[in-house]
């Protein structure tokens, strides 16, 4: 019984923290559809495999939120047309690079300055990595099917395949006409589309804040940390520890300095670059983006590569 | 039903935020958010409100939406009562590496968290002998040792609560349960343990206390 109320209480400190953020989050989104209507300007980002990435990358420069608040955002990039690479950069590579993160890593470590060249470094190589790995597949298993529909009607006719194109012309040559300007969208319209997205990402970010909090309750901390010294027992524990504690990118750091004394760098730093990217609150908000076998390449990758970085990391300073 | 399932949020939020649950839950830099948030759902339900009334039939709502409503409704109802040392005990207790403290109290005005924080950066147990200690915490039993007094830091919110605790030789008489929140008055000495030699606080006297208003640590 007491395990439950603790568990209850976790749930509750986990989702009253995101929700906020996840609001920032779906404002922001909001007003970008507000603002630029029918969004032209992101289906002129760079289509280039590694500029892509990077340019979405630089985005979370510009949105001080942590992963909750990215997917959103990540969602109308995908949805207004944005290239695949560009907003994969972004959902992965923001949470991590962006100015409040950045400082609240240096707040916590200011005496480990690799750390502060390393985590950033890292987001970047992931997200990158991710980008590539997911393009792989083509979209329509990669994207829900809600989310698809949406993107199809702003992309140009040229980018869908032939078979998934609903209108045009096969075979037609030449400039497609000219399109019609789109006009704003009324306030009423742009609240209400926002407010069924921020209901439909708070209850799976429940779900999510759920399965954390059990699997945090059940699961003793103490054995995640217990292999603290060997090199790649560390990393992978550390990973693991990332995934169900599922704290906000923006604070993560303060929690790590909790126990940095007594685990290798490398796995410091794959707590710290994995868990913006892959945690179990995550995994459901990652529902409203992509099909579930889209999810678990993400996850998968993602092990992997922070896997390698946390050993070449202990190798370089052991 | 979009409406109010806006303003249920927001209502959850802002309840949290009013009855000083968050002081349980979450680190104080995020209350004011949380706050804010809740108002701002509760407008922007109290902005679509009557185009919604106005609208006639309307689309049934899904799911996802009446189950996370329930779960609101059960947050509102059911007030997070977690257990410490549970807590506690699930989670390894360090404290870091602290830079050196910047400034230091009379023994006697010191937290629980001070003298834990100073015990780390000057762990030389013969400088504190004989030093007054007047603290608070709960009761966090200890494996195959006595239970220590403890109090939980977090930065974010409960889900990264870590454990300070000190040592305490209690009186004769049965041992204090786990979770009882106590005041300590007693002080400083130094015994051995597992051939270390550490501080230790002789209890000289124990009041029972309510857990405080405020029970978390940044």
């Amino acid at each position: 019984m007491e395990r439950l109320a603790t568990a209850w209480a976790i749930f509750q400190g986990l989702l009253l923290e995101a929700l906020p953020f996840l609001l920032i989050g779906v404002a922001i989104a909001s007003l970008a559809r507000w603002l630029a209507p029918g969004g032209r300007w992101l289906q002129r980002l760079p289509h280039h495999p590694v500029v892509g990435p990077l340019t979405g990358a630089a985005l979370g420069f510009a949105l001080p939120a942590c992963e909750c608040g990215n997917v959103p955002v990540a969602r109308r990039l995908l949805a207004g047309g944005a290239p695949l690479g560009t907003a994969l950069g972004f959902l992965f590579a923001a949470p991590v690079l962006n100015p409040i993160v950045l400082a609240s890593t240096w707040a916590a470590f200011p005496n480990q300055p690799w750390l502060l060249a390393a985590r950033p470094g890292g987001a970047l190589l992931l997200s990158l990595l991710l980008a590539s790995v997911l393009r792989l597949l083509p979209e329509t298993a990669l994207l829900t099917p809600a989310l698809l529909e949406e993107r199809r009607l702003n992309q140009p006719l040229a980018e869908v395949g032939l078979l998934e194109r609903r209108s045009g012309l096969v075979g037609a040559v030449g400039a497609p006409p000219p399109q019609a300007p789109v006009q704003r969208p009324p306030l009423q319209e742009v609240l209400q589309h926002g407010s069924r997205e921020f209901l439909d990402l708070a209850a799976l970010l429940v779900l999510g804040c759920a399965i954390a909090a059990t699997v945090q309750t059940l699961l003793p901390r103490s054995w995640l940390l217990a292999v603290g010294g060997a090199p790649t027992l560390s990393v992978l524990s550390l990973m693991l520890l990332a995934v169900v504690v599922s704290v906000c990118s923006s604070v993560d750091a303060f929690l790590a300095l909790g126990f940095a004394a007594q685990i290798t760098p490398g796995a410091l730093l794959a707590f710290l670059v994995l868990g913006p990217v892959v945690d179990l609150k995550l995994l459901g908000l990652f529902r409203v983006l992509f099909q579930p076998r889209a999810i678990a390449l993400t996850a998968a990758a993602a092990s992997v590569a922070v896997l390698v970085l946390g050993q070449w990391v202990n190798l370089l300073l052991l | 039903m979009r409406s109010l399932a806006l303003a249920l949020w927001g209502l959850v939020l802002l309840v949290s935020s009013l009855s000083g649950r968050l002081d349980l839950l979450l680190s104080g830099a995020f209350h004011p958010l949380v706050g804010l948030s809740g108002v701002v759902l509760l407008v922007l339900a109290a902005l679509q409100l009557p185009a919604e009334l106005g609208a006639g039939r309307r689309p049934p709502a899904p799911k996802s939406w009446w189950l996370s409503g329930v779960v609101a409704l059960l947050v509102l109802a059911i007030p997070p009562n977690p257990s410490f040392s549970d807590l506690a005990a699930n989670r390894p207790a360090e404290l870091g590496e602290e830079a050196e403290l910047s400034f230091l109290l009379p023994p006697a005005q010191r937290s629980l968290t001070d003298w834990v924080r100073l015990l780390r950066s000057q762990p030389d147990p013969s400088l504190y002998a004989g030093d007054p200690v007047r603290i608070s915490g709960f009761v966090w039993p200890q494996p195959g040792d006595a239970p220590q007094l403890a109090r939980l830091l977090v930065r974010c919110c409960l889900a990264d609560a870590t454990p300070v605790g000190l040592p305490v030789r209690w009186p004769a008489g049965p041992v204090p349960q786990a979770d009882q929140w106590l005041a300590v008055q007693g002080t400083m000495a130094v015994e051995e343990h597992n051939g270390e030699s550490r501080s230790v606080v002789v209890a000289q006297r124990i009041t029972p206390i309510a857990r405080p208003s405020r029970p978390l640590e940044p």
